[in-house]
């Protein structure tokens, strides 16, 4: 008996020991492609419906919007826009690389040309564009790991040859924790800073985590002031989502 | 006194080579008078037609407006800036005017363009938008969703007077903003990029939609005395204070003056070319003249003419021949420059060339400037009497007996 | 007999050497001035003209039925009958066609991280374009190419002023692909242009056409074809013809697609000549002057010599013959004066640049090249011979008038 229970701690302490040098092999296997992924599901999700309000900053002003959307994936998605009165039952229907927009007050769906992806969309900070585009991440980008702290990752992403994407540089800073992006830095070919993107609160949404609070601030000189902000204010991952959101025919039926 | 009447008589006795000359020296004035006119004429067309059309004579912006044309920097209290600008000395009339860039909408097609609003009634004197209408009506203050748009931007729309188009676009304060307009006229200034890419609607609505009201991205100025416009606009700087800007047509159409510049310098050239002839042939002339009379001319100074007194008899010959050509020529200059100054000249088939430079009508009037004119005058009297001088000179070298011999 | 004509008219020339002096030197001056102006002038809109055709329409130009009213891909030259293959053959076997390339357009966006403007993209085939239109002179940085992976962009130098790039800067191109789907392309500035083309300056990129079609998804089919013709004499001819071939295409002359520039060289040509007209008037009236002092002043001579029986036509000939060296040797001297100043500017060049920011309003190049053409020349011998003929004509009719008797009474 005597020997059998030092056997057995001798054994355990062993297997504990590999246990955890297979756990340290893992952990310090993990590439930045594989953080880069993790990040893009993180924000995505199989599908998504969130309830969103966004609240719109320049030198002037400040305006609030509510929204709902609905995607799948990261090339489908619907936003109808709730608040305020005059702009409540607009649509935007996003698929693939097109969007269009239904604007109930004029009864049209119109289709954004190309001419127009760059401007802003609903008056913020964010582009047409960022929404058409916002999934390419991973795919458009070759990453690579800048430095490591206890709780961050901060990774640059650097557009590979035949992206067709503007920025020059991404540097992207990762929560350990959650796998989801803190603060994003958006250079142009330059390597001037051209805006900022920042993720906070993150809360818990059934078994994910979301970022609840994202703060967009342009930083060049003619937008001095101008901020936008988008707060999450419920998030359903990963249910079904009806197909028909995405059709033209939903961006009028769905806008009532 | 006696030199000048054996000047007179001598003009007179040889009636053919002052017949001559005085015609050449008429023909070069009045050429020089009615050019001189024609060219500024142009050139004032030029300028009317770049800056009336739409861009105005003086224009006030916010400071940084225009380096940095966003919602951020728009002249935000007009009604204030309107009834001090209008205050100010000289100034005429104040218009605002908001421009926004909107992506216009119809059918499947969607184009982007600009969409202003303005004073219908005050634009009639500011700008040349009323009198480019070329189908349906222009606005009036109190119209709502009508729309006022360019010939070519209703051709890329495919849109005519009644039609439907839909706008969507951002207001003052950034929101969204989405109409449905209807065609209430079409115009055509003539400028093809001007004309495919702006519709106008009367601001009170206008400001409605767009939340702008009571500020504008700019106002036009028009001057009591156009050609003040650059001393009126530093007036105007100093009452609005260092908030805005306030720039004349020099400032703002730099390229037009550079242009016109070129134009002139070529204008006077060809001038150059041909009077260098006429100079030449005048000089020929009299020299002739003065070679016929060289015996003549032998004998006085055998009697004891100086020199300096046939100098003297031959300047004064010359003096009077080169006034009353260059008075006969600028009269007839200055009838002319007055009568298509009244009728402008019309050039049919070169409408094309025309809009390319900016200039929206092909009539051009030619311009009538008394000031200009005695100018003009002045100069050719004093070219007609140095294209003398040569012969005048190389006949006075001669000795009295050679003079007299000359055969 | 002409020998003997020839040597009175030298001596009476050389008797007054002032006066003739004056006169060849008139001639000279003025014809100098004139051919000046003419071949600068001239130079100027031809100009104009070869940058407008060399750079976009060619003599002729080809767009599918519909396509000039409304830009869309769907409205290209393709299939329906005539293929572009088809056509590819038809224009190589042409004897009279010099060159001719196919070029895919579409209006999109061109974009940086900080700035985008609206665009024409154009895809073409660079050394066709090099043969037909002397593209790569017009270069003013960078290369003529889109390098070895073929993604460059050569863009015009105002659209790279206003986005601020240069040579290696990423630009982004997105545009309606043939299916109206948004599509996007990244691609590196490899030349900038000037073609004092304002169009294509101010919002124009080039791209190879080969990428063109990948990212338009346009297979087959060009938006434009344009053709140069060896002879410019033979453009309308080409025109009927192709437009009896190929119905379905609209085909149009660089003067049907650029009026004003037609316009230009007209009102040019009509100044011209107007001025010409006038300092041959002027210049006539000099001579007629001279020719008439030199006849009255011999009048004593001619009439003792039609009194001793030398025929009228014989003294005519001798006063014509003094006019005629008179303007000849006026003629010459200009010619020559104006011939070698002319030939200067042609290969020098003016230089105007101190007017440049005006003439890139209007889209002219700064530098002039005059151009000779021996119409100046023919026009203006013409003139100066019926300036001298006109003019030696009207003394001799005064003397006609008188009885020999008479003028040898005179005093």
């Amino acid at each position: 008996m005597r020997f059998l229970r030092a056997d057995h701690l001798h054994v355990k302490a062993i297997f504990f020991a590999g246990v955890v040098l297979l756990f340290a092999a893992e952990c310090s296997a993990e590439s930045v492609e594989d953080v880069i992924k993790k990040v893009v599901d993180n924000l995505n999700g199989k599908s998504a419906v969130m309830e969103i309000s966004m609240t719109v900053k320049t030198r002037r002003t400040e305006r609030t919007m509510k929204m709902e959307s609905y995607s799948i994936g990261q090339k489908k998605s619907f936003i109808k826009v709730l608040y305020p009165g005059k702009d409540a039952g607009i649509t935007f229907l996003k698929v693939d690389n097109s969007m269009w927009q239904y604007v109930p007050r004029i009864e049209k769906v119109i289709k954004i040309p190309a001419s127009m992806m760059l401007q802003s969309w609903m008056g913020s900070d964010f582009s047409n564009d960022d929404l058409v585009k916002e999934s390419s991440l991973y795919d458009d980008y070759s990453h690579s790991l800048i430095s490591e702290t206890d709780r961050e990752y901060t990774v640059d992403l650097h557009p590979k040859p035949d992206a067709a994407v503007v920025w020059g540089k991404i540097r992207m800073s990762v929560s350990k924790e959650y796998y989801l992006p803190t603060k994003v830095l958006y250079f142009s070919e330059e390597l001037d800073l051209v805006r900022e993107l920042v993720y906070k609160d993150v809360q818990s949404y059934g078994d994910r985590f979301y970022p609840a609070l994202w703060i967009m601030t342009p930083k060049s000189a003619d937008k001095e002031g101008h901020e936008t902000r988008i707060s999450v204010s419920s998030a359903v991952f990963d249910s079904e989502v009806d197909e028909d959101y995405f059709t033209k025919r939903a961006l009028k039926r769905f806008s009532k | 006194m006696m030199l000048l009447n054996i000047a007179f008589r001598n003009v007179i006795t040889h009636r053919k080579r002052s017949i001559i000359t005085m015609l050449l020296g008429a023909v070069s004035t009045a050429l020089l008078v009615f050019s001189s006119a024609w060219m500024d004429g142009s050139h004032q067309q030029m300028i009317k037609n770049g800056v009336e059309i739409y861009s105005g004579y003086i224009q006030i912006t916010g400071a940084k407006f225009r380096e940095n044309p966003s919602f951020d920097h728009l002249l935000f209290d007009v009604e204030t800036l309107q009834s001090h600008v209008e205050a100010v000395q000289g100034v005429q009339l104040f218009s605002p005017r908001f421009e926004s860039f909107v992506l216009y909408s119809v059918g499947e097609k969607a184009v982007g363009g600009m969409l202003t609003g303005i004073d219908p009634e005050k634009e009639r004197s500011i700008s040349r938008l009323h009198a480019s209408l070329t189908a349906g009506n222009y606005l009036t203050q109190n119209d709502t969703n009508k729309l006022y748009i360019g010939q070519e931007l209703a051709l890329r729309l495919n849109v005519g007077v009644g039609d439907e188009v839909v706008f969507i676009g951002n207001g003052a304060d950034y929101s969204f903003a989405a109409d449905r307009l209807v065609v209430k006229g079409i115009f055509q200034t003539g400028l093809y990029e001007f004309d495919a890419s702006s519709a106008f609607l009367a601001k009170p609505y206008f400001d409605m939609i767009m939340a702008s009201d009571n500020m504008a991205t700019h106002g036009i100025v028009l001057p009591e005395n156009l050609e003040k416009s650059e001393t009126l606009a530093a007036a105007i700087e100093e009452v609005v204070g260092v908030e805005y800007q306030t720039a004349s047509w020099q400032q703002t159409m730099a390229a037009l003056l550079k242009s016109m510049k070129l134009d002139s310098v070529f204008g006077y050239i060809t001038l150059a070319i041909i009077f260098t002839a006429i100079f030449f042939v005048i000089m020929i002339y009299t020299l002739l003249v003065v070679y016929a009379r060289l015996r003549e001319i032998g004998i006085m100074r055998a009697i004891g003419t100086t020199p300096g007194q046939i100098l003297t008899i031959l300047i004064l010959e010359s003096s009077i021949l080169g006034f009353l050509s260059v008075c006969a020529g600028g009269l007839l200059g200055a009838v002319f420059a007055y009568y298509f100054y009244l009728h402008p000249m019309v050039f049919s088939g070169m409408e094309e060339q025309f809009k390319q430079y900016g200039l929206a009508a092909s009539a051009i009037p030619t311009a009538f400037e008394p000031v200009t004119i005695v100018r003009d005058m002045l100069i050719m009297f004093i070219l007609l009497l140095l294209s003398t001088l040569y012969p005048i000179l190389k006949v006075n070298r001669y000795q009295p007996i050679e003079a007299i011999h000359h055969v | 007999m002409y020998r003997m004509v020839l040597r009175m008219a030298w001596a009476s020339l050389i008797r007054r050497t002032t006066r003739s002096m004056m006169v060849v030197l008139m001639i000279c001056v003025s014809l100098w001035g004139l051919l000046l102006m003419q071949g600068i002038y001239d130079g100027m809109t031809e100009q104009m003209i070869s940058n407008a055709i060399r750079s976009d329409s060619g003599h002729l130009s080809l767009f599918g039925h519909g396509y000039r009213l409304d830009p869309a891909l769907d409205k290209r030259i393709q299939g329906g009958g005539l293929n572009s293959t088809k056509l590819a053959t038809l224009l190589d076997h042409d004897s009279g066609v010099a060159s001719w390339v196919g070029r895919l357009n579409q209006e999109g966006l061109i974009a940086t991280a900080h700035y985008s403007r609206n665009t024409i993209i154009t895809g073409i085939d660079p050394k066709r374009e090099e043969i037909h239109g002397n593209l790569q002179n017009y270069l003013i940085q960078g290369k003529y190419g889109f390098g070895q992976s073929g993604k460059g962009a050569i863009i015009g130098f105002k659209l790279a002023e206003r986005l601020q790039v240069d040579i290696g800067s990423k630009i982004i191109l997105s545009a309606q692909d043939l299916n109206s789907e948004v599509t996007s392309i990244a691609l590196h500035v490899s030349g900038i242009l000037k073609t004092n083309n304002m169009g294509l300056d101010e919002s124009g990129v080039f791209i190879d056409i080969n990428i063109a079609r990948k990212f338009l998804g346009v297979v087959h089919g060009l938006t434009q074809v344009s053709i140069m013709m060896l002879d410019d004499k033979h453009i309308s001819d080409m025109q009927s013809s192709l437009q009896d071939i190929l119905p379905d295409l609209e085909i149009l002359r660089w003067d049907e697609m650029y009026p004003a520039l037609m316009q230009s060289r007209v009102m040019m040509r009509g100044f011209s000549l107007v001025v010409s007209l006038m300092i041959f008037g002027v210049a006539g009236l000099g001579i007629f002057g001279v020719i008439l002092v030199s006849v009255l002043e011999r009048i004593r001579e001619f009439g003792i010599m039609l009194a001793i029986g030398t025929e009228f036509g014989q003294i005519r000939t001798v006063v014509l013959a003094e006019s005629l060296c008179l303007g000849v040797s006026g003629f010459m001297a200009g010619s020559l004066c104006g011939g070698l100043s002319l030939w200067y500017f042609k290969i020098h060049g003016l230089d105007l640049t101190l007017f440049s920011d005006a003439f890139e309003e209007f889209g002219m190049d700064a530098v002039t090249y005059a151009i000779i053409r021996p119409e100046y020349f023919v026009t203006a011998f013409t003139a100066v011979i019926i300036a001298t003929l006109i003019s030696g004509y009207f003394p001799l009719r005064i003397l006609r008038k008188r009885k020999p008797i008479e003028i040898i009474n005179e005093v």
